[in-house]
């Protein structure tokens, strides 16, 4: 079995998802944009929240951003997470100006620290959303 | 079963809450969550007089009811309804349902609503409900580990403490205060004594929240029957003054610093005709303290950011100067699922009716009442609240 092999929650991928998961199985961060009203989105949707469009666009996101607050949790819900504790969740605000939810690694996070994504191939295979270090 | 409108001449509906109750709470059972529904109905319809003939709407409110319904609910109980409603607004939900009874007998479509809200819950329940809660946690936020609304709420006091300077030891009077309350209360399963030392000493659970900001998931079931107030005693009755709820403001923020009471809370005060000072109690979401503080804030009891001070300054048992969650709260009585959202207008209903017996707020005319709840990517997304009054 993998040494990497973990029992994590994933992800269901569908077709509203699969280009931003398939992207993180090759490293990188896949993010929508509207192309009617140009706004960035996250979570992966149907149709733009912002202007209801259907005419979305997918593009590789630079994988940098500041963190805008974080938990480290101590009691996670699922126990395949129970050896890594405390989980570093950050609300991450990437440069292109979406937020997102991610796990920092590598380190304690602060509020207002620049990280960047991960992209190491054993993280990848690991993790099943991408995952952020602090930027040095 | 005459269908009434409840209209006065200046148009406030006459219609309001004749009838409350609770189950039992329970940290584990075996008993079905249709069983504990069961005996708030009978309780609620104990309470208001009425007979189980009069009952033409339902309202339901629960995680774990599916695949049952308010329909097959209605079936269960032996209820032909004219009007049936599953709430779908989380620990919002049930006040949101009361809301909407009472539109639904201005409009003649029943004139007797039992509404209900509970789970029979647990911890492990609770746990993997939230891992599945909506496709976006499923997929966005549980693979991540996220510790369920722990390290989501970990995020929004961690940024409400950053931004404005909130100080834990001033959001544990909360836990304390409330404790004290719960400590007259039989049917609140955390009693014990309960010291701010104690809060801020307490163990981490998705830092900067700690035990005492979390609630216990339980089973147990709230009640309450709502109809047109001259149909019972006059000390039965109590007067829905005004309402309103709110879903997803704002609207795409992860982790938002305010909900949607800000959106509606002059018109709710308005409507009613009161102000905040007229309030000898608030019931307001518990779960967590930060939200009872972002409550406090958004209804105006506060300026945005100034709940820090606002809390230091007052006391919050029953007995306390600003009297909150006087039964003890969930954090105290424990969190039956949905029942967590009309806990609240439960005790605001046995106050007013002043059987509150041993946490009984002195002189308690007039209330508020505030729901929270229905997480999704990251905070609660909905919002609602009551003013009751006594006849």
């Amino acid at each position: 079995m993998n040494a990497n092999a973990k029992n994590y929650p994933q992800p269901v991928e569908d077709t509203d998802n699969a280009p931003f998961l398939r992207g993180w199985r090759n490293g990188r961060l896949m993010l929508q944009r509207c192309t009617s009203c140009q706004k960035e989105i996250f979570y992966p949707r149907p149709m733009c929240p912002h202007c209801w469009s259907d005419e979305l666009k997918w593009f590789e996101a630079s994988g940098v951003g500041k963190i805008v607050s974080y938990s480290l949790i101590h009691r996670p819900n699922h126990p395949a997470f129970s050896d890594e504790v405390p989980i570093a969740l950050a609300e991450i605000r990437l440069v292109e100006g979406v937020t997102m939810l991610a796990r920092m690694l590598e380190g304690l996070p602060q509020t207002g620290m620049s990280v960047v994504l991960i992209s190491d191939d054993n993280v990848v295979a690991r993790y099943p959303l991408p995952v952020f270090r602090p930027l040095t | 079963m005459a269908h009434q409108t409840g209209h006065t001449a200046n148009g406030k509906g006459e219609i309001g809450i004749v009838g409350f109750s609770q189950s039992d709470y329970i940290k584990k059972t075996d008993r079905t969550l249709i069983s504990l529904m069961a005996d708030a109905g009978r309780g609620a319809l104990r309470s208001s007089g009425l007979a189980k003939s009069d009952i033409d709407g339902l309202s339901v409110c629960s995680f774990g009811l599916p695949p049952d319904n308010a329909v097959t609910l209605a079936e269960q109980f032996g209820l032909s309804v004219g009007w049936a409603y599953f709430g779908t607004a989380g620990g919002a939900g049930p006040v949101a349902a009361v809301l909407n009874a009472v539109r639904a007998i201005e409009a003649g479509h029943a004139s007797t609503v039992l509404c209900l809200a509970g789970d029979a819950y647990d911890v492990e329940g609770h746990y993997k409900m939230m891992d599945q809660f909506n496709v976006a946690l499923r997929n966005y936020g549980a693979p991540n580990g996220f510790g369920g609304a722990n390290g989501l709420f970990g995020i929004i006091q961690r940024k409400h403490m950053e931004t404005y300077g909130t100080r834990r030891d001033q959001l544990g009077r909360i836990s304390v205060g409330q404790r004290r309350s719960a400590q007259r209360n039989e049917n609140a399963l955390l009693r014990s004594d309960l010291t701010i030392e104690e809060y801020l000493s307490a163990r981490v659970i998705a830092d900067p929240i700690t035990l005492y900001d979390c609630v216990l998931p339980c089973a147990g079931v709230e009640a309450v029957i709502v109809t047109a107030l001259d149909r019972v005693n006059p000390e039965y009755g109590i007067r829905i003054l005004a309402g309103y709820e709110q879903h997803n403001h704002p609207v795409g923020e992860i982790a938002p610093l305010s909900g949607g009471w800000e959106i509606f809370r002059e018109r709710l005060f308005a409507d009613a005709g009161k102000e905040h000072r007229d309030m000898d109690f608030v019931q307001a979401y518990d779960d967590y303290p930060i939200m009872v503080a972002i409550q406090l804030e958004d209804l105006g009891f506060c300026r945005k950011g100034e709940v820090g001070a606002f809390l230091e300054g007052h006391t919050f048992a029953f007995d306390g100067s600003f009297p909150l969650n006087t039964n003890g709260g969930q954090l105290s009585c424990g969190q039956a699922g949905a029942g967590g959202g009309m806990i609240g207008l439960v005790e605001a209903v046995r106050q007013l009716r002043g059987e509150a017996g041993g946490y009984q707020v002195e002189n308690a005319r007039c209330g508020l009442v505030s729901g929270y709840g229905m997480v999704g990517f990251g905070h609660g997304l909905s919002s609602s609240a009551v003013i009751l009054e006594k006849i």
